[in-house]
């Protein structure tokens, strides 16, 4: 039997000359350096993701404080009779229209110079002051117990600061100097008595109100054109609609209770379902995210309303009708915008786009469509322009990659039997590539929604749900948006605050739609492939 | 080198075979009369497809040299060659396929199909292509359900009447011998049946619109030999209704499904002739390495 051959047999070192890296073979060390690449984009990914939901989670809890703080310190008490009085704010509003209707008339149609016209409405104005000036006793009322429910919120927020300083003492080891601050225990049942017991007051106010309103209507002049004085009907049916809530307000008032406690989920409904965006208020701030979602989807609808038939209808052009030169100059012309950075395009969007808009608007011959013409140069079809202008690359080029990916042997198929190349396009290779496409869409819509600089240089920024009653002109509406808020919010909130976390939230949603964008997107992509052969 | 047994000029059309699509014109124009120089010779069929020394090339380089060949109505013509050598490229100058590729070009010689020049400016491709229908090396039905495969080329044409498309369906189903295997499921995809079924859709497909020629570019070469067997059958079965040019490698197949088989090498005709006699008496040295199996 042979002896077994020595494992350091000279002719079988086939490691000897291995180069050696940290004293791992060269091989391992790329793999390592690739490894730890990707390891380390994974730790980064999660570190973010961890830090936006533990900042955003906080604001729930700070919020439902807020909220209890509103409520124990008779803000919510008070703002059941502020309500009452922005109602008739609004009916004021709509006299002042039906003022300025009933001047026009004069002047315009009976020709009348503005003094005789103004002699001619001295009856309707008395009406107008009469029925302006209803509103004072309750308006006195309101503000007395305005400043009484801030004061008692300041005693509130100047003690949980001062819990704070005692806190941070206690942190510090100074117990002694801890012990020495003097912490206010708010009672609030006493200071509220200073509100409830304005209730009989606010009965006798709001009694006044109602009846001098009908007084104030019962002597309304009678407007000769009939237009208006439909208007004038109007008027009345809103006041008698309006003075039927007022027991509604006493009976909340009334019934109302500040040991009430406030739900754990209405920290996330106020939120979720709030209308106003309010913050750095005397009186209370409120988060609601609605008006910025509103205005983020508004401005990504009109984006994808331009950008999808541009950016599909290039696509296919491209992809199915361009000659080879064609395809060399407009391929990388489209995909060239995506290279403008998004602040030049918002630049252009304030000095020209916005401008040109506007000026295009206020052409005569342009008055019949909807929403024209408009003053605010910064809206939401600014800044869906400019926004379809970033939308397009991304669209083009995936539907384009989904075109391509038609295989070659369907067209031949189709083109077989006799189909023209326009009937391939419609019927074949666009119901092949669908899938490919509403994914590109959906891609692009992505980028769109989450696109900052431009809509916080061109959508107008102004914290308000798009006035939907206005039709189609609503997209001449200037809004804010979710990105705008927190780019324009986030660099003056003090860390920690409320308000800091909200912009957190508001982070988190945009995070979760983009999630949920992609995610969708590629679930179409899967889901209706092709595969052929 | 040119073709050996077959007469060395084109035949005139006989007045005495309508066909089904005569109706519809290949032309915009009137079709010129045509016929070959001395055209009264009779050759066994009746000539179709008249290819007169036609040259191709891909851009620079020349595909096919001076071929010419007569295909006969209502036979099944065979071309055979090794691969490269140009069977599969005179077969897509057919019905014009090749119009899709950038860069070729018919440079001399005519392909004239019952006389007509098929690659005369005022020919209507898409009105070649209804006439020339075709079938792929590798099955493509599209991505819709089988009924709509079947449907396709009608509903082109502006067909939409239920009743017609589903008679239509069925004949053509049943012509090509999938009728009892896919009745049931007319409505699900087409790309749901195996290798050799998609392969009979595609030709269901093609005869739904009633072509005069059926070009198939090797048929079977992507099936198992169970489906090829079928392919085959359905080959012979069709060859009643249907003139059928077939490309194929495997020389059983030419020898079992075809009347007449054209041997091609390098871009040229070599030999053109009964199948039997290819296969058993051909007269040229080339042809009879090839079909032996010495090369290719």
């Amino acid at each position: 039997m042979d002896a077994p051959r020595p494992a350091h047999d000279p002719e079988f070192l086939v490691n000897k000359t291995r180069v050696r890296v940290l004293g791992l073979s060269l091989d391992d060390a790329v793999k390592f350096f690739f490894g730890g690449n990707a390891f380390i984009s994974v730790v980064v990914l999660t570190l973010i993701t961890y830090f936006l939901f533990q900042e955003g989670f906080g604001f729930f809890g700070q919020n439902q404080r807020s909220l209890l703080t509103y409520r124990q310190a008779g803000l919510e008490y008070v703002d059941f009779i502020r309500t009452q009085e922005s109602g008739h704010t609004a009916l004021t509003r709509y006299i002042s229209d039906l003022r300025l209707r009933q001047f026009n008339e004069l002047t315009t149609v009976r020709k009348l110079d503005l003094e005789a016209a103004n002699a001619q409405l001295a009856a309707f104005d008395e009406f107008s002051g009469q029925f302006s000036d209803g509103v004072d006793p309750l308006r006195g009322l309101l503000s007395d117990l305005t400043e009484q429910a801030t004061a008692i919120k300041t005693k509130f927020l100047v003690a949980e600061d001062k819990k704070v300083e005692r806190q941070q003492l206690v942190d510090a080891g100074k117990s002694v100097e801890a012990a020495a601050v003097k912490i206010d225990q708010i009672d609030f049942p006493a200071e509220l008595k200073v509100l409830t017991g304005a209730l009989p007051l606010y009965r006798t106010a709001s009694a006044e109100f109602a009846a001098k309103l009908t007084a104030a209507l019962a002597k309304a002049p009678t407007l000769s054109n009939p237009e208006l004085a439909t208007r004038l009907i109007r008027l009345r049916e809103l006041t008698s609609d309006y003075i039927a809530t007022f027991p509604a307000t006493l009976r909340s008032l009334e019934t109302w209770d500040y040991t009430r406690p406030v739900p754990w989920y209405q920290s996330a409904t106020s939120f979720i379902t709030g209308r106003q965006w309010l913050t750095a208020s005397f009186w209370q701030d409120w988060y609601g995210i609605v008006p910025l979602f509103m205005g983020s989807l508004m401005v990504s609808l009109v984006a994808l309303l331009i950008a999808v038939p541009f950016g599909v209808g290039a696509a296919i052009y491209i992809n199915q009708m361009a000659s080879a030169r064609e395809q060399r100059i407009v391929k990388p012309c489209i995909e060239f915008i995506s290279a403008f950075p998004s602040v030049v395009l918002g630049f252009f969007g304030i000095a020209v786009l916005g401008q040109a808009l506007r000026l295009l608007s206020q052409q005569e011959w342009l008055a019949w469509v909807p929403g024209f013409p408009f003053s605010e140069r910064l809206n939401i079809l600014t800044a869906g322009c400019l926004l379809a202008l970033i939308a397009v690359p991304t669209i083009f080029t995936l539907a384009e990659d989904a075109l391509q990916n038609v295989p070659k042997a369907f067209k031949e198929a189709s083109f077989a039997l006799g189909a023209t190349r326009l009937q391939t396009i419609i019927r074949i290779v666009v119901p092949a590539s669908l899938s490919g496409i509403i994914s590109a869409v959906l891609l692009g819509l992505g980028r769109v929604i989450g696109e900052t600089m431009v809509v916080l240089l061109c959508a107008g920024n102004r914290i308000a749900i798009p006035d939907f009653t206005a039709g189609l002109a609503v997209i001449t509406q200037p809004v804010h948006t979710m990105t705008g808020i927190i780019a324009q919010e986030m660099g003056e909130v003090v860390q920690g605050s409320i308000h800091y976390r909200a912009l957190f939230v508001v982070g988190l949603v945009l995070f979760f739609l983009s999630l949920a964008i992609n995610f969708l997107a590629q679930k179409i992509v899967r889901k209706y492939r092709i595969s052929i052969g | 080198m040119t073709a050996l047994n077959v007469p060395a000029f084109a035949m005139d059309i006989s007045p005495s075979k309508p066909s089904a699509s005569e109706a519809r014109p290949l032309t915009t124009v009137p079709a010129r009369a045509t016929s070959g120089p001395g055209g009264s010779s009779a050759p066994v069929g009746a000539t179709l497809i008249d290819i007169d020394h036609l040259n191709f090339f891909y851009g620079a380089s020349q595909a096919l040299h001076g071929i010419n060949l007569q295909i006969e109505e209502k036979k099944v013509t065979a071309f055979i060659g090794p691969s490269g050598c140009g069977k599969s490229t005179l077969l897509r100058c057919l019905n014009r396929m090749n119009d899709l590729i950038e860069g070729t070009r018919v440079a001399g010689g005519k392909i004239k199909i019952r006389g007509v020049d098929i690659y005369d400016p005022t020919v209507d491709v898409i009105e070649l292509r209804k006439r020339v229908g075709m079938v792929f090396q590798k099955s493509n039905p599209f991505p819709k359900s089988i009924y709509e495969n079947i449907t396709y080329g009608l509903r082109l044409q502006g067909r939409s009447n239920k009743a017609d498309l589903d008679a239509v369906v069925e004949k053509s189903l049943r012509g090509a011998a999938l009728w009892d295997e896919v009745k049931d499921r007319l409505n699900s995809s087409g790309l749901g049946l195996s290798g050799g079924q998609q392969q009979r859709l595609c030709i269901a497909r093609a005869i739904a619109v009633e072509p005069e020629v059926i070009l198939m570019d090797e048929p079977c070469a992507a099936l198992d030999p169970i489906a090829t067997v079928k392919v085959e059958e359905l080959i012979q079965s069709l060859r009643e209704r249907f003139t059928i040019v077939i490309v194929t490698h495997n020389m059983q197949q030419a020898a079992r499904c075809s009347d007449k088989t054209a041997f091609f090498y390098m871009g040229k005709l070599i030999e053109y002739a009964d199948t039997r006699n290819i296969f058993t008496k051909p007269s040229n040295p080339q042809t009879e390495a090839y079909v032996s199996g010495r090369f290719g």
